[in-house]
């Protein structure tokens, strides 16, 4: 048997899962994270925005053989499902799961495709939302 | 103000000129270090021609149209993005949005960003439940 390919290497990390991260919806940071997309909607001084459950994990997470495959990272998509809204106060806890690894040929050669599900739950253990990124290596 | 979701219906357009600062703001609020959004020799090492906007940024702006198109009445169940082109700063990303159907008090809509040259450079979907009055008076 030979030594296995970049593609077994990086499939073999399907299951992978992050730390566990708890993290406290604060309003300074769901404030920032508004300005930051210019939104002033008075409603998210109570609640936090449809996409802000991102700035609760971390960024993409590091899957070392992945990064073997490319020059750099490209964002794909994100889905997101909504099953209780997130309030200033909240405490989220999160973690990411590598769900899926596929690999595409594009106009100009291969792109490793990272499928990366990530729910975030709160205080009452309740699943608040779901998330799911396509992460791309090119 | 909420917009009454009917079949076949425009959003008002969101139209957003993201500039190289904002980029550095979103980076910071959401945690998203990853240089190709601010390092422009960074960015032009992995084949881009200047730092991007986040995708995730692209996907923020266009939850605040659907969410300020709803009010807070309406409760957004999913929303999904894929991420088509790059969007630059300093070039306006004009968000827009189309009711595609109504079932049931169900709206479900059709939303997308579009460069100055009208290109689509983020489509995507999401579905809200419309408050309970109006789904009780059909």
């Amino acid at each position: 048997m030979g030594e296995p390919s970049l593609m077994e290497r990086v499939k073999s990390r399907i299951g992978w899962r992050g730390e566990e991260q708890v993290n406290l919806v604060e309003a300074g940071h769901v404030r920032r994270f508004c300005e930051a997309i210019g939104d002033d909607d008075p409603r998210w001084l109570k609640e936090a925005p449809p996409t802000f459950v991102v700035a609760l994990g971390t960024e993409t997470p590091q899957i070392p053989e992945a990064l073997e495959y490319g020059k750099g990272w490209l964002n794909g998509g994100d889905r997101f499902e909504y099953l209780e809204p997130i309030r200033i106060g909240d405490e989220i806890r999160t973690r990411t799961v590598l769900t899926d690894v596929y690999e595409k040929q594009g106009g100009s050669g291969g792109l490793l495709f990272l499928i990366f599900d990530t729910e975030y739950v709160n205080q009452h253990d309740r699943v608040a939302v779901r998330v799911r990124g396509t992460r791309i290596r090119r | 103000m909420s917009l009454e979701l009917r079949e076949g219906e425009l959003l008002p357009d969101l139209v957003k000129n993201p500039t190289t600062r904002q980029l550095v703001q979103y980076a910071g609020a959401s945690g998203d270090f990853y240089q190709i959004h601010y390092d422009q020799e960074f960015a032009r090492a992995t084949g881009l021609p200047y730092v991007i906007l986040h995708g995730l940024l692209k996907a923020g702006f266009l939850a605040q149209l659907i969410t300020s198109a709803v009010g807070s009445g309406g409760i957004l169940r999913s929303f999904e993005v894929t991420y088509r082109g790059i969007d630059l700063p300093g070039r306006a990303c004009r968000c827009r949005g189309l009711v595609t159907a109504v079932t049931d008090g169900i709206a479900e809509l059709e939303v997308w960003t579009e460069d100055p040259g009208g290109t689509r450079t983020t489509i995507g979907k999401a579905t809200v439940q419309m408050p309970e009055a109006e789904a009780a008076a059909e």
